[in-house]
């Protein structure tokens, strides 16, 4: 175990390498580039045995992760924004294909107009594709999210996005405990799971009629059910072994006596919880809870954690037009049937700084709002 | 190094039970390749006819490990697979990713040129029937130039996008065209290729008698006398050496034309256009007139 000082990208770059994945496939893109760099240099420098698939573009990067995959290979890719908008069709396409490749994304605005700054809507935007999603509130949860990533993965059988955002996090310095090879190697052993294999030949993705195809779907969203426990326990594995313990699928951070409960996901927690620790010093019964899991979406821990509480103001850092942050909408979704007053807030899109200074604002602003109305407010315009 | 039908594998690893049309030029061809490829082999075919007639459900008619990918992927999925079984240290299986002429020209293009570049270990077959079949028959860029499709009722006004010039720039191993009409010649390309160490590319001819509207039983005919006539040449570039592996007998190209539906509204001028050129290409005198 060491302790040194580690970007987003190169907490990622680590995470890919101490789970010493076999085939990495990548196309450049800002800002998730220089975990990608910095993952061929590993391989470059002879400190990783893992074959670099040199693609084209996106789309044929996670295309190539997932031959690799379906090969029986541990497999890993990186993309952001544009990227993974591009690769959309594949995304979707491995989770029914129930494969387990993990992939980093530094989370981007998306176009129009142009940006390549920090949000959250690229990975929203995959909301619905069957991919087990974890948000990073720093980089030390960037390494050791990775590494439950390929464990939660190949537990369940389905594949998993580790978003961490872009600049705030990607290109961000922070210490990083990096724990020992041999540790995580007993943590995480290679379990290849040859789907095409020569010696058992199989067709794989032949057309499904009406009689099979929503049996298939019914299979793969239990599994997705199904991950709600195994990312419990691979987290509460992961603490015991190595002394970190990330909880979960949610965490609840000063809930014991809270009244007025902060909703986030990504950097913003990191904030947030600094917000909450001085607000109580002031005498504020205010609390956290931090969605680490995002799909599954943790309807029940969510409903257990908020049961008591008087007011919720949920933070999101991206916009589903017409309905309102997508974080928001789901937990209003999620205490339906419980009359809590719930405010939830757009803020940050394409990089707009979000500080302690904009949290505490919102949290001022949404205990003057009584109740807001269906859709989310925007802060900072 | 001729092969005869009797050295041939007796094993079917393609084709028994297939749910393609009868006299499917697509099915012909993969029952060949596959005598040249053998047991070893993980296949991998974008959306196609060929993807679809192969099985569905819980059953296939293939022998060997078939992935039906997504349409503009089969390129670069057999990248993964190939760097997976490096990474696995398995050295004796064929890669192959199968495509129509869309899933190879047009909306596969992109991978292919990539996995071509890259000099991939594996093989992209083309099998051209030369327009979009598995949607009803519509226009591609490996439509030849007048046929009428189901989108185009007047006739492609443009040439048909060369592919095996196209592939031949990227100087990749090998690259050849084939035709089901010439099983031995075919069998003997995917041998060739099947050896090479990076990327090879065969492109093989292979009538829809429904979108060429041609009797179901003349499949074979008309494969055979696209290439007699000069119009589809069978040649290879075998690391760089091009190299015609049949002669063909020059029958007079209206033969191949003028009784496919697809054609049947071609004008004499159009014919003796088209025969000029395969003159002019074979250096047979069509400049002269």
């Amino acid at each position: 175990m060491s302790t040194t000082l580690l970007t987003g990208s190169e907490a990622a770059a680590y995470g890919a390498r101490l789970a010493r994945i076999e085939v990495l496939a990548y196309y450049p893109i800002t800002p998730a580039f220089p975990a990608m760099e910095r993952v061929s240099k590993f391989i470059d420098d002879g400190e990783l045995n893992t074959r670099f698939v040199r693609v084209e573009s996106d789309h044929s990067a996670l295309a190539a992760a997932l031959g690799a995959s379906l090969a029986g290979s541990r497999t890993f890719t990186v993309t952001n924004s544009q990227g993974l908008l591009y690769m959309t069709e594949v995304v979707y396409h491995t989770a029914g294909l129930r494969q387990p490749v993990v992939m980093a994304v530094a989370n981007r605005a998306l176009s129009a107009p142009h940006s390549r700054f920090p949000e959250q809507g690229d990975a929203i935007s995959q909301g619905a594709s069957g991919w087990i999603q974890l948000f990073c509130e720093n980089n030390q949860e960037v390494l050791d999210n990775m590494l439950q990533a390929f464990k939660i993965a190949e537990t369940i059988r389905l594949p998993v996005m580790v978003n961490y955002e872009g600049y705030i996090q990607s290109h961000t310095l922070e210490e990083v405990e990096i724990p020992d090879e041999e540790k995580i190697d007993q943590f995480l052993p290679l379990n290849r799971v040859r789907t095409l294999d020569v010696e058992h030949p199989q067709g794989v993705n032949t057309v499904a009629s009406p009689e099979f195809y929503m049996d298939y779907k019914f299979r793969q969203n239990e599994a997705m059910e199904q991950a709600l426990t195994v990312i419990n326990n691979v987290a509460s594995d992961y603490a015991k072994e190595f002394g970190r313990d990330w909880s979960g699928l949610i965490e609840a951070y000063q809930m014991d006596d809270a009244e007025h409960v902060i909703v986030a996901m990504g950097s913003m927690v990191s904030d947030a919880r600094i917000v909450v620790d001085e607000l109580r010093k002031a005498g504020r019964k205010v609390g956290l809870v931090k969605v680490r899991a995002w799909r599954p979406f943790p309807v029940e821990a969510l409903r257990e954690a908020l049961k008591n509480v008087q007011l919720i103001t949920v933070c999101d850092k991206n916009i589903v037009y017409g309905l309102g942050g997508a974080l928001g909408t789901e937990v209003k979704s999620a205490l339906y049937g419980q009359s809590i007053r719930l405010n939830s807030y757009i803020l940050g899109l394409g990089g707009r700084d979000v500080t302690t200074e904009e949290i505490k604002k919102v949290l001022e602003l949404s205990e003057k709002t009584e109740q807001q109305a269906i859709t989310s407010e925007w802060f900072g315009l | 190094m001729a092969i005869s039908i009797a050295d041939l594998s007796k094993e079917e690893l393609f084709g028994q039970g297939h749910a393609g049309c009868g006299g499917c030029g697509a099915a012909v061809a993969g029952r060949q390749a596959m005598k040249a490829l053998g047991s070893r082999t993980i296949i991998t075919i974008p959306a196609s006819c060929m993807a679809t007639l192969g099985g569905s459900n819980l059953k296939t008619t293939w022998q060997i490990p078939f992935y039906h990918t997504l349409f503009e992927m089969a390129p670069a999925v057999s990248s993964g697979i190939r760097a997976a079984l490096e990474a696995q240290g398995i050295e004796d299986v064929n890669v192959v990713s199968w495509a129509g002429d869309a899933g190879t020209a047009d909306i596969g293009f992109q991978s292919l040129t990539g996995a071509a570049e890259r000099n991939e270990h594996m093989i992209h077959v083309c099998y051209d029937n030369e327009m979009y079949m598995n949607t009803g028959g519509q226009t591609g860029s490996q439509t030849p130039m007048y046929a009428i499709t189901s989108n185009m009722s007047k006739g492609k006004a443009v040439k048909k996008k060369n592919m095996l010039a196209i592939m031949q720039a990227h100087e990749i191993d090998y690259v050849a065209s084939a035709s089901i009409a010439y099983p031995l010649d075919l069998i003997a390309k995917f041998k060739k290729a099947a050896e090479k160490p990076g990327f090879s590319y065969i492109h093989i001819l292979a009538p829809c008698h429904r979108g060429w509207q041609i009797p179901a039983e003349k499949t074979i005919e008309y494969a055979r006398l696209a290439v007699e006539s000069g119009l589809f040449e069978l040649y290879e570039v075998d690391e760089g050496v091009r190299n015609r592996t049949f002669e063909p007998t020059f029958i007079p190209v209206a033969d191949y034309l003028t009784t496919q539906g697809r054609f049947k509204h071609l004008t004499s001028e159009q014919v003796v256009k088209l025969q000029k050129s395969i003159n002019v290409y074979y250096g047979r005198g069509g400049d002269e007139e």
